[in-house]
């Protein structure tokens, strides 16, 4: 039977990632029933603790923790070479990575270090019986799909944030181990890191990473009306976006552009206010898998991609739909 | 400063996009090649710095079959690049991202360079592989997703920041570099048509098949698109027809908790 695979574990704030937990889930789908093929989940950095606690109870077959500070900032180069080294130790064939930030940078710089095969973007993955993997992957901003067959016995995957469900906790603890800190030797030159500013969504989830977003567009008519939808972002624990109209304004700082030039989402539910639905922003939030439109304009764009509508005057039915959503959530 | 931006021919955003007969790609069919997207913001941004450090130069690099690859470097020239290089694919060649930047790489290793810029991803497969690949098989650090990219002269270092989830983090690295672009400028400038002729003019360099390592003229990489589709069509929005505004929140929540099931 094959090695174990590998999935890499990232942490913000000292708790492992959504994303990565993710990952764990289609760990265990492509290694198959506990007892087939192990799973490892892998920690790298100093203060692995808190995170390591609670991916002990994921179902996992082992948690190694790989203890060193200079793993504590994200470098591409020295991530990929120590995650390399143990992927060859172990002798694994698969590695998982999480499409966060640091996810997407770490893929092609790891396959290329381990000489293996790469794919990006998976919104779904299944093996045939002959072991080889085959994923799904939007491309074209979603507006096609590719599956992709993986010719080669190694291979790093890199997965889309919340295509895939986390696994629920359980009950048996999976067993922590300490590993050795790889040989880092013949680094490339590093960058340093010289300060950190947090986004101005406060606090809020991040756009990339958030399940659920409200995004704005030009029919809000000023920036003053955004508060309309951070109550309802704050209703939802929703991220807040925006159209390209409304950053090239100055409404909202470029971070906030949802779209072809901007960000590309894909969070279980999108809330398009006021937004037109130019094909520049629908590439950017096409793959969420539902899209909700508010609009005065019946004849909007937006509601051909949209799977719910709402024609009407966002100034009402947005503090309404807060208002209603609090009541449905208790709160 | 020598300034290397990666660049590759992509289906023109407008293109209506049709799987081929083998239902294994894009039928390519009519399809125009351009430069844009990250590609774009990457050529651009080479050039913002060019424009900002005395005696740079900017050498826009491509891999791929002719004559589409030609044309964007072509593009690149008209719009301020110094030179460029054609990295030659086989049409017949089966290739995948990874195998891409093995051949790119063979490019930069051929030309001194303090600083490679390339998008985040292409518009087209968004495989956001072929910046840190290249990184790596070239033995330089690699950042992105990176915004703000400016060249610190005092400091002798670029100066950048990553657009990570929750915020923005402030980097300082020194050359050599792979930088990986998030920032995109939604008007980049555009080439003057004098340029444009010009450009026909400059000799572009070429790295032949022949000088690439036999692995990636003949050998499978190490995937391949078994399957091109396009999803369902979406049928257009199910509308909430409703009297009052509250009316309309309540059937909208009750649509996503119990028919989207998207809503707790």
């Amino acid at each position: 039977m094959s090695g174990p695979v590998l999935v890499l574990i990232e942490r913000r704030n000292a708790a492992p990632v959504r994303p990565s937990l993710e990952a764990l889930g289609v760990g265990r789908r492509i290694a198959g029933p506990p007892g087939t093929g192990a799973v490892v989940a892998i920690l790298l950095g100093s203060g692995l603790e808190p995170a390591v606690a609670q991916v002990a109870e994921l179902g996992a077959d082992k948690v190694l923790t790989v203890t060193d500070a200079r793993f504590d900032v994200f470098h591409a180069a020295v991530w990929s070479a120590a995650i390399a080294a143990i992927a060859e130790e172990l002798e694994a064939m698969t590695i998982l990575v999480a499409g966060t930030s640091n996810g997407r940078q770490l893929v092609g710089r790891l396959a290329a270090r381990w000489g293996a095969a790469a794919v990006t973007g998976i919104a779904d993955i299944s093996r045939a019986a002959d072991g080889t993997l085959s994923v799904v992957r939007p491309v074209f901003s979603g507006r096609a799909l590719e599956e992709v067959k993986v010719d080669a016995p190694r291979v790093v995957l890199g997965l889309r944030p919340n295509a895939f469900p986390p696994p629920d906790p359980s009950d048996s603890k999976t067993p922590v181990e300490a590993h050795a800190v790889p040989e880092l030797s013949a680094l490339p030159a590093l960058g340093t890191v010289t300060g950190f500013e947090p986004a101005q969504s406060g606090s809020g989830p991040d756009l990339s990473e958030a399940t659920v977003v409200v995004s704005g567009g030009r029919g809000l008519k000023g920036p003053e009306n955004f508060r309309l939808l951070e109550d309802l972002a704050a209703s939802l624990g929703a991220a807040i976006g925006a159209s390209r109209a409304v950053t090239d304004s100055g409404w909202k700082p470029a971070s906030f552009q949802v779209g072809q030039t901007g960000r590309t989402v894909s969070p279980q539910l999108y809330i398009a206010v006021g937004i037109s639905g130019a094909i520049q922003h629908v590439v950017g939030m096409i793959s969420s898998r539902t899209i909700v439109a508010i609009n005065s304009d019946p004849n909007a764009p937006i509601f051909k991609v949209a799977d719910y509508g709402i024609v009407g005057d966002l100034f009402q039915i947005v503090p309404a739909l807060t208002t209603e959503i609090r009541r449905v959530r208790g709160n | 400063m020598e300034l290397l931006v990666l660049i590759k021919p992509v289906p023109d955003p407008e293109t209506r996009l049709r799987p081929n007969a083998t239902g294994t790609g894009l039928d390519t069919d009519g399809v125009k090649w351009v430069l844009t997207g990250y590609d774009e913001s990457a050529v651009e941004q080479a050039l913002l710095l060019k424009e900002a450090i005395p005696g740079s130069k900017v050498r826009a690099i491509a891999f791929g079959t002719a004559p589409r690859t030609e044309e964007i470097l072509r593009s690149a020239l008209a719009l301020g690049c110094d030179a460029a290089t054609w990295v030659e694919r086989a049409a017949d060649a089966s290739v995948d991202p990874m195998r891409a930047a093995e051949a790119l790489s063979v490019a930069c290793k051929r030309t001194p360079f303090d600083l490679i810029v390339v998008g985040k991803q292409a518009l087209d497969d968004e495989a956001g592989l072929v910046g840190p690949a290249v990184a790596e098989r070239l033995g330089v650090a690699d950042y992105g997703p990176v915004v703000d990219l400016r060249w610190d002269a005092a400091a002798s270092k670029f100066t950048f920041a990553r657009a990570i989830e929750g915020g923005s983090e402030r980097m300082s690295a020194p050359t050599p570099l792979v930088v990986c672009l998030q920032q995109a400028w939604n008007d980049p400038r555009t080439a003057k048509l004098q340029n444009v002729l010009k450009a026909r003019r400059i000799a572009i360099d070429k790295v032949a098949l022949a000088d690439l390592p036999a692995e990636i003229k003949s050998a499978p990489p190490g995937t391949h698109v078994g399957a091109f589709r396009l999803p369902p069509p979406r049928t257009g929005a199910k509308m909430v027809e409703y009297k009052t505004p509250e009316e309309a929140a309540q059937k909208l929540v009750q649509l996503l908790r119990e028919e989207a099931k998207v809503l707790p």
